[in-house]
């Protein structure tokens, strides 16, 4: 029954960091808890009840402990990414449909010959679109300003994530353009634009992913 | 019981402070102690005492340290220092002074 204990405590702590110390005396305590109980006659099933009801909530401990210091502010800035968590992905989700959007123009105003034209609205839904992307990112810069010690993983990685989008942008549109003017194979090339819209969603994924592994450890 | 329970617990630090003006003593050991001086009516929780430990700590009141005792078991005292001596009495004092309050605002004639 006292290797149940011992099992339960560690099942207990497990998952969290830097808290070998807290464990241990949290063990400890409890095994003298059960000696006791079966000292004054209980049985070893009500002992280990007992002992077990004795701990009381460990989220106490582990709220103020385990994350150490970020911790204070931790729960601040979380809420403050929820909060703003809605508005980035509206932002991101209009503007990945601009420049889904924006090759419309681009095939209609081609079939009457006015290609030309459609280029510009190709262009200039594309900029509405960057320009929502780059406010996202902004607000959320703030976020971070204003809470200044969340976790340092959450930003930097945040922003590395926004320049490799942009920068896959800025590649997609430049090797659109090349392709298109050496070609001439608008019908075709079009097709990077989309590609660099899922690929932006790809990467976002993976850092929201790694980033929602971190908060769970 | 539950709500003299969370009367008591709002006090947990000047009890623990209380406890080890007696001497160095370990989380089980002051938990026992409070269970016996209240005939067993109320007791902490661990993840309550270590919680207090810790911000006792941290302001300075009490240090702590790994000692053996016989059989292979670590545990870890706690042993009050200067500073929570003198926290201590704040706390005491504050205590007297909130009982001679409630006890004023609780007065009836009805119950006497």
């Amino acid at each position: 029954m006292k290797d149940k204990l011992i099992q339960y405590v560690d099942l207990l702590f497990a998952g969290a960091r830097d808290i070998e110390d807290i464990k241990q005396e949290i063990l400890q305590n409890t095994l003298d808890r059960y000696d006791d109980l079966i000292a004054e006659g209980r049985s070893p099933e009500s002992a280990y009840r007992m002992a077990i009801s004795g701990i009381g909530d460990i989220n106490e401990i582990l709220g103020q402990s385990s994350q150490a210091r970020p911790a204070a502010s931790a729960p601040l800035s979380r809420k403050k990414e929820e909060r703003d968590t809605p508005t980035k992905k509206l932002l991101r989700a209009v503007a990945i449909g601009l420049y889904m959007i924006s090759l419309v123009p681009l095939i209609i105003l081609s079939e009457m010959h006015m290609a030309t034209l459609g280029f510009c609205a190709v262009l200039g839904i594309c900029a509405v679109a960057t320009v929502l992307i780059v406010l996202g990112s902004k607000s959320q810069e703030q976020v971070s300003y204003t809470a200044p010690a969340s976790p340092k993983t959450s930003s930097p990685r945040k922003a590395l994530c926004d320049s490799i989008c942009r920068a896959v942008w800025v590649a997609a549109l430049v090797l659109f353009f090349l392709l298109s003017f050496l070609t001439g194979a608008w019908l075709i090339t079009w097709l990077i634009l989309p590609v660099a819209g899922a690929v932006q969603g790809l990467i976002k994924a993976i850092f929201d992913l790694k980033e929602a592994t971190e908060h769970e450890t | 019981m539950s709500i003299a329970g969370d009367l008591i617990r709002g006090h947990t630090d000047a009890i623990i402070l209380a406890r080890l003006l007696r001497g160095d003593s370990y989380g089980y050991e002051i938990n026992k102690m409070i269970s016996t001086l209240s005939s067993g009516r109320f007791e902490l929780k661990e993840a309550t005492l270590y919680t207090a430990f810790k911000r006792l700590e941290e302001t300075g009141c009490i240090r702590s340290y790994w000692g053996d005792s016989g059989a292979g078991a670590r545990r870890r005292y706690y042993t009050i220092t200067p500073e929570g001596r003198l926290t201590c009495g704040k706390l005491l004092e504050e205590w007297k002074e909130t009982k001679e309050i409630m006890d004023k605002l609780l007065e009836t004639e009805e119950w006497k």
